[in-house]
Parts: C-alpha cells; structure tokens; sequence
C-alpha cells in the first residue's frame, strides 16, 4: 500500500489559489477573529481584576480591625475616689461613675510619664490623658467593681488606645494630620512613639473586635461586631426554621402534586416575579406589615428573619424544584409500582434523593439573606444597639443589629476610624459567607449524581 | 406568656396521642397486623395532626385579632386555655375514630396536602401583602400631596416643617442614568466574559474565570457599596473629575453606575452564557463548515439567534440596577438633581426610600409617605421589566425546545 | 486491506481530488479512526457505508478539519487536497472550508431569510462585489439545489420556515453557493422523509457534474442509488473501497460481505 502511484503536483491543473497561501481576505478575517478573541480575554481580564481590586482594598483596609493599640501602666486605685464611703459595697460603689475612673486613669498616665522621665516640649495635660480610649474607664470600672479588694491597691491595666494613637501605628494618621486635628496632636504622638520603643505602649491582635458591641462616635477602637454577629445568626436561624420548611414544603407541591392549571400557573409567575423585586421593597413590606400592622418591635431580628425568609423563599423554591425535577420519573414509577401511595412515593424516595440539590439551594438561600443589607434598614435594624440580645426565643424579639447594616452603620460615621471597622466587619462577613459557598461545593460534590 | 406553654401543652398531647393512637390500632388489629388498612403508625400521626391542627389553627387566628387590636392583650390567658382544650378535643375525637376500617393513611396524606397547598400560597400572600401595603399608603400620600405634582415634579426639596417638594422626575433621573451607564459596563463585559468562556477558553483558564466571575456575583452588595465609597469614588474624583474641572464630589453618577456595573457582570454573563449554550450546536457547525471563523459564527449566527434571549437578559440586569439600594446609597450621593455631568452626586428612588423611612417616622405626613409612592413606582417598574423579559425569554426558550 | 489493483485501475480513470494516507483519529483515549488510506475522484459520488460508530462521519469530518473544533480530537496522517496538505501549518482552515463544503445531518438553516442563508457563504468569502452578483450567485446556488422555483417568491421568509425535505436543500445550496470543489455530505437524508430523501438523492446526481461529492450514508440502497464508488468502514479501519457496483455485487472483504447481507450492522 506504500507504493501507491501518486499523482505529480505537475501533472495536475494548476488549482485556483494555493491553500498554503492565505489570501488577503482570509488574513483581514483572521485579523479580526484575533481581535474578537481579544476582546473576549479583556473581559475576563477586567472582571477578574475588578475582583481583585475590590478584594484587596477591603482586606488591606480591614486587616487592621483586628489589630488593636494597647498601653499598659500601673494605676493606683484611690480609694478615696472609687469608694468614697469606704465599705466596699459594690451596690454603693456602683454609683461611682466612669467619670471618677477616667481621672484615676488620667492621673496614673501622667505619672507614667513623669515616672519614666519623659520629656517632650508643648506636651500638655490633655495630650496625656486624651491618650487613652474613652472606653478605657468603663473597662477599668467593670474591673474594680467585679473585684472590689483591688482598691487601694496599684495595679497593672492594659488598656485602649484612642483611635488617632491607633491610626498613627496604622498609617492613618500622620504627624501633619495630627496638627490639624482636634482631638489629637503632634506631641501626642510623640509621646506614643516614646511609649512604643519603651515597651508600654503595643500593638497586637485582638479578638474583642469580633466579640465587642458596638461603640460610640468618639471611640472607634472599642467598636466591635459581637452584637451584630449575634443579631445576624438570629435572623438566619428564623429563616432557616421557616423559609426552608415552607419552601420544600411549596415545591413539593408544585412540582409533585399541582394539577396543570390557571392557578399554579398564577403561582408559578409569581414566584418568579418575586425573585426579582428589588429587596428594598420587601423592606418596606416588612415595616407596614410586620411592624407598623403587627404590632413587632422595631430593630427585632424576629422582624429581619420574617422579611428575609419572604425574599429568599423564591431563591428555595426555585432551586428546591430543579432538584426535584432532576429525579427521574423511573424512581416515582417503580414506587408506585409496589403499591406506595403518591404521598409515599415522593417523601420516601423522591425527597431523600433531591436533599442535596434542597441543601445547596438553602445555603446559597441563606448566604443571599446573610449579606442583605437595604430591607433591614427600613425595619429599624440600624439602630445603635450596645446590648446582646437575651437567648432565643424571646431574645428574637430584642433589639439587635446585623452584619452588613453594621458596616453600613460605621459608614455613616465621621472618625475614618470606623472606614476600618466597615472593612473588618466586611471580612467577618466574606469569611462566613466563604464558608457557606464551600459547604456548598463540598455538598454538591459529595452527594452529586447523575442519572 | 400563657400561650407558650399552651402551645407546648399541645406538643405533648400530640405526642402522646401518636403512641396511644398506635397502641389501639395494634389493639384493634388483633394477632394479624394485615386486617388494618392503614398501619399503625398512620394512626398514630392522623391523631396527633387532629391534636395540634385545631390548636394552631386558633392560635394563628387569635394572634391576628391580636394584632388588629379586637382582642386585647390581657386575653392571652384566656386564649391558652382555648387553645388547650381544643387540643384534648381533638385528641378523644382522633382515638375514638381509630379503628380496622379507619383510613388513617388518607387523611393524614390529605392533611399533609393542605398543608403543602398552604406553603405554596405563602408566595401570593406576600406579593398580596407587597401590594397591598404600597398601594393603601400610597392612597394616604395622594390624599395629602397632589400626584401631578409627584409624577411630574422636577423639584425634590423635602422639609421637616411641611411644605416640601416631592416630585419624582430628579430621583428617576438619577436612577436611569446611573442604571445605563451600569449596563454599559456590564452588557459588553459580561457578553463578552460568557462568549469567551463558552468559545474560546481552554479548560484551565475556564476553570479559574468561572468561579471568580462567581464569586462578583456572591458578595453582597454593602461591600461594592464601600468599595465604591473608599475606592472608586476618591479615585475617579483625583483623576478624572478634578483634573477636568468637572466636579468634586467623590458620590458620583460615575461611581456609582461603574461599581453597579461590576456587580452586575455576572448576572449578565450567567444569563449570556444559558442563552449562547441555548442556540443548537448544529448552527455552529453548519456556519463553520461553510468557512466562517468563530467570531463570524458567534457574530452572525449565533447572537442573532440567540438575540431576544440577550434582550430579555439585558432587561433582567436593568430591573436589578433599578432595584439596587446599598452600591447608590454609598456611592451615588443623596443631591436630587437633573444633570448630565457623570461626575455630579445625583440620588436614586431607593436611596430616597432609605433615608425617608430610616429614623423617627411620622406615618402622618407626606415627608415619610412618599417613600411608599417611591416604592409603588419602584415596583411597577421593576415587574414590567421582568414580566416582559421572562416573556421574551422563555418564548427564546421555546424555539429550541 | 483491499485490492490494491482494482484501486489502481480506477486511479487511472480520473482525477484524484482528495488523497488521504495512514490517517489516524483519536478522541481522548479512544483511536476512532486506524490507518485509513483513500483516494477519492473528483466528478464522482463517493460513498461512505458501515454500522453506527464506524468512523464513517468522523473521517468525513477530518476532510475539511471540522474536527478542529472538538477540544479533545487529534488527527495524525496526511490528507491532500489537490496535492496539498490540508493539515499543513500554513492551511487556515477557513480557507479550507470554503473549498470543501459541507452538509450536516439534521437541516441547519440558520435563523435568518431564505436569501440571506444562501447569500452567507459569499458574504464572508467575498465573492461578489456587488448586489446583482450576489443575487445571481443565490439564484444559482437555489437552482443547483433545485430549490428555486419553490422558494423564488418568498426569498426574504425565515428558512426555517420550509419543510424538512426543502430546508435541507436550502443547506445544500448554501454550501454550492461558495462553489466548493468538494461537497461533504453526513448522513444528508437521515432527518427526511422519503419523498425529500428522493428529492435530495436527485440533487447528488446533479451535483456530480460540477464537484466531487462524498456522502456519508447508513443506508445501503441510498449508496447503491446515488455513488459510483463506495468505502466500507467496519471498527475504525477502512475494510474495503472500490466501485460501488463490485463492493455491493462482489465484496472482497467477509465482513463487508456480512454487513451488506445484514448479519452485521
């Protein structure tokens, strides 16, 4: 079969145009099949960095919520002050104000100062005291009054840092925005930077960001998420105990049981329809219904969980149907065959064998309410809320806040301390919902099967 | 509260009626298990759904009179008692029903029907609740503020002492020029990711595109709100809005509309991808077994093919941009304004939804209703939107089925 | 494999337009086409037989490099069109495809008018320069389909919207339209009922006037009717090719025996 007797090319007609040559035509069409592809690739291109960028400006900016500015000095507890009746009943005690620890705490600074042989030209008393956070006092009091033996004593206390103090270690505040500040000074920092090197003065990770409530304007070092992470498990908890019941509950029913008709089809439109109004209007849903009709607390999470479980019951139905609908009519055939009723057929093979495909859409469900911010506004969950709400059920009634309204909230704020926050907050966020969308995956991989 | 521990009381009759309930229908079976027409355990739930469906079923009803104040609160207690004796009514009635004949299994199945039956209307009564809750306020803001004036109004000046303007037309205005310029980054880009990724990329470059594009499209729409805040905003205005004199303001219709943009690249990519999946492989195949190349396919018989499953898509994208609060609160500025400078701070219908009905509400005047006008005129908006793109879409659909 | 000297006879009475030498085709793992050495004739109607999943449509396809676009497919070998590589570096397969024209299974009519279907081809291939060229081009690719008296008044309607037999000769003409020098054709009839199958079948016969034809068929009397020469594919390997009358009156090969006589297939 070698020898074949091949024609030569010679032999040949000459063909109209070589095919190892490309014409003109072909090399301008090429031209602009490479350049489609270019574009193409952008896209891609633009949309990754896109993600990139917006990821990295929130963690490069975030980071720093985690990490805390604190000064340790001994401070001498005047008994004098803490406890003027000198009984050392905390009940009496008690109605010594943070104000008194304040000038305890401001008057140990400043022998700190003196006791290290500090010396820094234009530093004044208020640079002094302003060094430590406002939350500082409170810290202190809650200490005294948990162990009242401590008074008279000289104790060593490690506390907050104000936040400009925070910022210059951050690389927020400089020197030259310090001079035109009011509520911090160059000397100040000086100062800081005197502490540093001998050691009083560190800064190192902290947890209490993700454990804090929530602080005031004036002392964003304190401000924490604890109460918003609590609020936001709360709301995720009502939706998860009703949204996904009723919305396997719905689907099952639409998918398995509802006659062909005028009105599953009303509901079928419907739930598509709903799956793409805006959240914000389910918010106003949630305050004339639920708050101003029913009578529910504003800023209550048992609120938020109501609004939110309506706005993700589409995304469950939607996705709790197509995993239904992946299970072939073979496996309802061959149960009806040995004689289960439909009821049967359907809770005892058809379900079990589309949970996967249930869970991963109740947790992509979830991750969707965990993240929504603009409904809860309008129910009040933007408030400044500094107490844990109490243990469920009645806890759900409790004023509480929710993660991303949280990060709203410190948006609002004036001190670009709280930019810090917003970004911090928005990690613990991205992290939880990271979890989720990986539960997810691991699910669908775990459990997926094809027909 | 009395009505807690009704509801528990109930729960326990329940359940103590399931065992009882299966204990009797082996009674009543006798030595051959076979004579029953339901199995025990059939009995068992049908008594306890007897039990606590009457329970809850007044229960949920004196909660609503609660709510609209014909019951007063001090009747909790009463209502308690109520509730626990219609479940021991139920109970004797479930037991005494039991017997060899008795289809327990039906009714339970019916029981459990209406009950899957009644989650599937839960979707109607919230758009009946959605509906209803805009509509009727809004009636209260028409009575109180003519509606020529809101429709038509180019002035939005509200005032906490009365006598405010509260025409529509600047915060419209701010809404659609920030949606399109949304669509004109993410229609292109999202096309374009969708057509590449289906077309051309190789499967290790799909496999690190998809997810990323996935991932745009999972985080939540605070954090593009603060992007666009910290980020896109100074950005733009230091280099572009400054430098050309146009503006100072870092709220911008720009940084907005970009940031929308970005957030919206994978839905429209998603949607893309589905419809360009959608046109038959046999189209292709012919296009190019003629001679053309890919991107002659793609642009001369596979877009047009698939061109009103994009409209539809596109449609769906611009119904998310009106609809989008958190990304214009944050990035867009609260100035009621009718500009065309990209560079100025203008506002949107949601951003104003938010900041009439955030704080200490006054249901009483114009000031804070509107807010529902605002959120009826949102919402007409939107669903004509998505009306008409699923219509367009699922008759796209259709063709190839 | 076959009879070399049969193959040399008919070598000699025409042209070869297509060779092809050891070609082998791989999708992923799997080798779906083994060693397959072919020459086919210009004028003439080659046909393409074998069971399902022979390889038939898979070589046809690596005759204008659709293959190319399925990720996984490997081609080894060489094939020449009129002495020249086609899988040359150099050879851009859109330069290819317009020589070597192709019609698929199912009709394909692209969502677009009667006319601008036929009118695709030269559109891209820039072979008109102006309307009346192009009209004359999509008049004569209609004929040449017999197609036009049909469709001559409703040239602006959807294609689509002919019936099976009509829409598969509209695809027929929108391929002559580029005036290829071969016409591939997989399984053309196979989505038609017989009326069209016989309308189409017509139309081959015709067509070898002006190209060389390859069809790919699972039908033995459609090759019969319409070929002059016929390649029996059984497992990847090319069993036997020659005249169509001698492979289907005197087979060489048994199991091109068996599969005409039914026991395989």
């Amino acid at each position: 079969m070698t020898d074949f007797p091949m024609p030569s090319d010679a032999s040949r007609k000459p063909s109209k145009s070589s095919l190892l040559v490309a014409d003109a035509r072909t090399r301008k069409r090429n031209a602009a099949e490479k350049r489609f592809r270019a574009y193409g690739a952008g896209a891609i291109a633009i949309a990754m960095l896109a993600l990139v960028i917006l990821l990295t400006t929130i963690i490069g900016g975030g980071a720093g919520a985690f990490r805390q500015t604190y000064l340790s000095i001994p401070v001498a507890l005047d008994a004098e002050v803490l406890d003027p009746k000198g009984n050392r009943d905390p009940a009496e005690m008690s109605k010594v104000l943070t104000l008194s620890y304040g000038r305890v705490l401001d008057a140990a600074v400043v022998e700190a100062v003196k006791a290290n042989g500090i010396e820094i030209d234009g530093l004044t008393p208020k640079d002094m005291s302003g060094l430590i956070s406002k939350e500082a006092s409170a810290q202190l009091r809650n200490r005294v009054l948990a162990d009242p033996e401590l008074l008279g004593q000289t104790v060593d206390v490690n506390v907050l840092v104000n936040g400009r103090v925070d910022g210059y270690f951050k690389g927020r505040v400089t020197m030259e925005s310090a001079a035109a500040d009011g509520n911090t000074s160059p000397e100040q920092l000086k100062l800081a930077n005197v502490l540093k090197e001998g050691g009083m003065l560190v800064t190192r990770f902290n947890w209490d960001f993700v454990t804090n409530p929530d602080a005031s304007d004036q002392r964003p070092e304190a401000a924490g998420v604890g109460v918003a992470i609590l609020g936001s498990l709360y709301m995720m908890l009502v939706v998860l105990f009703l949204a996904v019941p009723i919305g396997v509950a719905a689907s099952i029913y639409l998918e398995e049981f509802a006659p062909k008709n005028r009105w599953t089809d009303i509901i079928e439109v419907n739930i598509s329809n709903l799956a793409a109004v805006p959240s914000i209007v389910f918010g106003i849903l949630g305050l004339a219904a639920f708050i101003n009709f029913a009578g529910l607390p504003q800023s209550a999470p048992i609120v938020g969980g109501l609004v939110l479980t309506l706005m993700t019951l589409p995304t469950i139905i939607i996705s709790t149907r197509a995993a239904l609908k992946a299970v072939p009519p073979s496996i309802r055939d061959a149960a009806l065959g040995v004689g289960a009723s439909k009821m049967q057929s359907v809770f005892h093979h058809v379900l079990p064998l589309a949970m996967p495909g249930i869970l991963t859409g109740t947790i992509i469900g979830l991750a969707q309410a965990l993240g929504e911010t603009a409904p809860l506004l309008l129910i009040g969950m933007v408030a400044f809320v500094r107490e844990f709400p109490g243990a469920p059920l009645e806890g759900l009634f409790d004023p509480a806040t929710a993660l991303p309204v949280q990060i709203y909230n410190w948006t609002q704020r004036a001190d670009p301390a709280f930019i810090e926050r917003a970004s911090g907050a928005i990690i613990v966020l991205l992290v939880f919902l990271l979890c989720m969308n990986v539960l997810a995956v691991i699910l669908r991989r775990r459990f997926e099967r094809r027909w | 509260m009395p009505l807690s521990w009704a509801l528990i009381a109930s729960l326990i009759l329940a359940i103590a009626g399931y065992f009882a309930a299966r204990g009797r229908a082996f009674a009543a079976a006798g030595p051959d298990i076979r004579r029953l027409h339901s199995r025990p355990t059939y009995h068992g739930y049908s008594v306890a759904l007897t039990t606590l469906a009457p329970a809850l079923a007044i229960m949920v009803i004196a909660s609503f009179l609660r709510m609209t104040g014909v019951l007063a609160e001090q009747a909790g207690a009463y209502v308690g008692l109520v509730v626990t004796a219609a479940a021991v009514v139920g109970l004797v009635w479930g037991l005494t029903r039991i017997g060899i004949e008795y289809k327990a299994r039906n009714t339970v199945e019916r029981i459990v029907l209406g009950l899957l039956i009644l989650c599937s209307t839960i979707a109607i009564l919230t758009t009946a609740g959605i509906v209803l809750s805009l509509v009727f306020e809004t009636g209260h803001f028409f009575q109180k503020y003519s509606w020529t004036e809101f429709f038509f109004g180019t002035n939005w000046t509200p005032r906490f002492q009365g006598n405010s303007n509260l025409g529509v037309l600047p915060l419209l205005w701010g809404t659609l020029y920030i949606s399109l310029i949304a669509l004109l980054v993410a229609v292109p880009i999202g096309m374009f990711a969708a057509i590449y990724m289906s077309e051309y990329a190789s499967k290790r470059v799909r496999g690190i595109a998809k997810p990323a594009i996935e991932m745009l499209a999972g985080i939540p729409t605070i954090v593009y709100g603060l992007f666009a805040l910290i980020t896109v905003g100074p950005m733009l205005r230091d280099y572009f809005a400054q430098p050309l004199g146009l503006g100072n303001s870092g709220a911008s219709v720009l940084t907005a509309g970009l940031v929308m943009g970005i957030m919206l690249i994978p839905f429209v990519s998603s949607l893309s991808d589905d419809i360009i999946n959608a046109v038959p492989q046999s189209l292709r195949d012919g296009a190019l077994g003629l001679g053309s190349t890919p991107s002659e396919t793609i642009k001369q018989v596979v877009l047009p093919a698939a061109l009103p499953g994009i409209v539809g898509a596109v449609l769906l994208a611009a119904s998310r941009a009106i609809g989008e609060t958190m990304i214009v609160v944050l990035g867009a500025g609260a100035a009621a304004r009718m500009s065309l400078n990209p560079f100025e701070a203008m506002t949107t219908i949601t951003v104003k939804i938010v900041s009439q009905l955030t704080g200490d509400n006054d249901f009483a005047a114009p000031e804070t209703l509107v807010a529902f006008a605002l959120g009826l005129t949102l919402f007409v908006i939107t669903l004509a939107l998505n009306i008409v793109a699923l219509y367009i879409v699922r008759k796209y659909r259709e063709q190839y089925e | 494999m076959y009879d070399t000297n049969r193959l040399e006879n008919a070598v000699g009475q025409d042209d070869i337009k297509i060779s092809a030498r050891k070609v082998q085709v791989f999708y992923g793992d799997k080798h779906a086409i083994k060693d397959v050495d072919v020459d086919i004739q210009d004028k003439t109607v080659t046909a393409f037989i074998g069971p399902s999943g022979c390889g038939k449509s898979t070589f046809l396809r690596c005759i204008n490099r659709m293959n190319d676009t399925i990720p996984i497919a490997r081609i080894e070998g060489d094939i020449k069109l009129d002495g020249e590589d086609i899988y040359d570096k150099r050879v851009d397969p859109v330069q290819l495809r317009a020589r070597i024209g192709m019609v698929f299974q199912k009709p394909n009519p692209f969502p677009k008018s009667i006319y601008d279907n036929v009118a695709y081809g030269p559109r891209i291939h820039g072979l008109s320069r102006n309307r009346a060229e192009l009209d004359e081009i999509v008049e004569r690719s209609l004929r040449g389909a017999a197609l036009w008296n049909e469709v001559k008044d409703r040239l602006q309607e959807p294609g689509t919207g002919l019936s099976g037999g009509q829409q598969q000769r509209l695809c027929i003409a929108r391929a002559v339209a580029t005036s290829p020098e071969v016409l591939l054709m997989d399984e053309p009839c196979s989505a038609l009922d017989p009326i069209a199958t016989g309308q189409v079948e017509e139309l081959i016969e015709q067509l070898r006037q002006e190209f060389s034809v390859v069809i790919v068929t699972h039908s033995m009397q459609q090759a019969a009717r319409v070929s002059q020469k016929t390649a029996f594919f059984h497992l990847g390997n090319l069993v036997e090719y020659g005249d169509t009358d001698d492979i289907f009156t005197k087979p060489q090969d048994s199991r091109t025996e068996a599969y005409i006589s039914g026991r395989i297939g």
